[in-house]
């Protein structure tokens, strides 16, 4: 693999683009989401995991669109697609347990890898009001692995997130809300959770059976004590694996000239 | 043989009462009955509750005009246009608008519960979040769950009793007023064609007790009826049709236009204040109607969204 491309031959969103594809496998179903993750997984598609199939939420079934949609919703989602169907059988197929493997972010995460997309501060009186859920936990309960991308600052890897939206390996157990592995709650429906966080800093991973997600790989240039001082909660560095690859030529080649050569969502390096 | 089902947008807004709940067809940026909604703006509707499968322009354009008491929901945003929905969040800062948070699924299976006329659903998606939260019911600290319209609880644990599954979650059906759709073909009898992917169009339908239909165009039932197993939607579902071209602006419609992606970049940047969500309704929207609107926007503008018949989008190149 001399085919890396050099630190100035790529920028941050080239590499989170390429970290993302490289967590698609090939033959498997992937629930696709707006943005970053869509170009991933098209990415996937070109290079290593030729046979993905791809669900857009909207509905959208085994889709092949030859122009990068700016949303799942998007009229070029339907091109090329197996089959043009709507939210019921998105929905259905991800609760009858076909998706392998979902794309999601948010505005902060836990230790645990309970997300946060719907306000910041406390629920009843929130400092600010954010998006709402969407589909992040329906994708999130239903899929076997999920795979967060996600800016990196010490105020969204948080000790407790303001409202969990999306679950986590460890969740609330209601009324009472005490914290139990997520296996205990969704019985035979318990599928996985998610495997990765990719954040602007490194690539993260959890350990399934206590649920604590530890440093897997640090981004060119970073290291694991200037990684952990950007997390509120303890983060387990005694795993790192090394250094998160780079993209490859190839890759940049498809991101930028194939896939989305308008830089609506990976914009390209500047040159000197 | 048939009644006419035709009525002008104004009479489609009047549908609509103060107080009434309603939803829409379309999926974020995409397919919303905007010239309907700029018209209820207009009539200055009063205490709506929007329960919507997810929000968009729409919601926030109602939201953003004071229209809405009640938002049940899981998501406002304006995709890449708008990272989320200001008017929205502001009004919830300032305690002026209750928020009712589902998941995605969970409002597209209330609906479809609704559909089938049965009075829940039953899932397994969100356990464990607080979506579940119960001291986070917030039509039940407001005391509006009368178990009418308005169900008892926001949501109920249950243990499935079938084949030892575990917990599921049962939710509400969601029983809504009125249902406005913009579509591309409606017959002159209420049949329905969507191009493109449905989204929940089918399920919004069914569940409300009145279904308008807004299409860019309407066509004789004949040519319809010939390709039955082509159409989404069948007549007695729909109550009232109207013909409305380029009735979604500014979000898009498969086959016909694209989103206005800057319409709604202008609108994200320009209505975070109410003062400024007052005047881009002045200019947009009071003192206007539909042909007023279309050529504010001019000919270039709106031949720029123009999608390709063939390829049902507009190419970028």
């Amino acid at each position: 693999m001399s085919n890396y491309a050099s630190p100035e031959e790529y920028n941050l969103a080239d590499l989170l683009c390429c970290a993302a594809s490289r967590e698609v496998q090939d033959n498997e179903i992937v629930f696709a989401g707006t943005g970053l993750p869509m170009v991933a997984i098209m990415l996937a598609q070109k290079t290593h995991a030729p046979n993905l199939k791809l669900i857009f939420e909207a509905g959208t079934l085994d889709g092949r669109p030859p122009e990068l949609p700016t949303s799942v919703g998007d009229a070029r989602c339907e091109t090329g697609a197996s089959r043009s169907s709507g939210l019921f059988d998105a929905f259905s197929i991800a609760q009858r347990g076909y998706v392998d493997l979902g794309f999601l972010g948010g505005a902060e995460v836990d230790l645990y890898g309970n997300v946060n997309t719907t306000c910041i501060g406390d629920y009843l009186e929130p400092e600010l009001r954010l998006t709402g859920s969407g589909g992040n936990p329906d994708i999130n309960s239903f899929a076997s692995r999920t795979v967060f991308i996600m800016v990196h600052e010490k105020r969204r890897f948080v000790e407790n997130v303001s409202y969990i939206t999306s679950p986590g390996w460890r969740v609330k157990k209601w009324p009472g809300g005490e914290f139990v592995h997520r296996r205990e709650l969704y019985g035979s429906a318990f599928r996985g959770g998610p495997s990765a966080v990719i954040s602007t800093a490194g690539v993260f991973r959890f350990d399934e059976q206590d649920g604590h997600m530890y440093l897997d790989t640090c981004h060119p240039g970073k290291t694991p004590a200037e990684i952990k001082e950007l997390c509120q909660f303890n983060l387990d560095v005694s795993r790192v694996a090394g250094e998160t690859a780079p993209p490859t030529r190839e890759e940049l080649h498809f991101i930028h000239d194939v896939l989305d050569p308008d830089q609506i969502f990976i914009p390209k390096v500047k040159k000197a | 043989m048939s009644t006419d089902k035709r009525i002008t947008l104004q009479q489609a807004a009047e549908i609509v009462k103060n107080g009434s709940s309603l939803t829409f067809s379309g999926f974020t940026i995409w397919r919303r009955p905007f010239a309907v909604i700029f018209e209820l703006i207009r009539q200055q509707k009063r205490g709506l509750h929007l329960i919507e499968v997810n929000g968009g322009p729409q919601t926030e354009f109602l939201v953003g005009a004071g229209c809405v008491d009640i938002w049940e929901s899981c998501w406002v945003g304006h995709e890449l246009y708008g990272k989320y929905g200001a008017n929205l969040s502001r009004k919830v800062g300032k305690k002026e608008i209750l928020v009712e948070d589902y998941s995605h699924a969970e409002m597209l299976f209330r609906f479809t519960a609704a559909a089938q006329g049965a009075p829940y659903a039953v899932t397994q998606t969100s356990l464990g979040t607080d979506i579940h939260n119960p001291d986070y019911d917030i039509l039940g600290r407001a005391g509006k769950r009368d178990g009418k319209r308005i169900a008892k609880h926001k949501y109920v644990f249950a243990e499935d009793p079938f084949f030892g599954a575990g917990s599921q979650v049962l939710i509400p059906a969601a029983k809504v007023d009125v249902a406005i759709l913009c579509v591309q073909q409606v017959g002159e009898e209420g049949t329905v064609r969507v191009n493109g992917q449905l989204y929940s169009d089918p399920e919004v339908a069914r569940a409300a007790d009145i279904t308008i239909v807004m299409a860019e165009e309407i066509v004789p039932e004949e040519y319809l009826r010939r390709n039955a197993d082509q159409n989404t939607i069948a007549t007695f579902e729909v109550d009232h049709i109207l013909e409305c071209p380029f009735g979604a602006h500014p979000t898009g419609m498969f086959g016909k236009y694209d989103v206005d992606g800057p319409f709604l970049k202008d609108f994200y940047a320009n209505t975070r204040t109410q003062e400024g969500f007052d005047a881009f309704a002045k200019e947009w929207i009071f003192g206007l109607d539909h042909i007023a609107y279309l050529e504010k926007l001019g000919w270039q503008r709106m031949l720029n969204l123009r999608a390709n018949t063939a390829l049902n989008y507009r190419p970028r190149k």
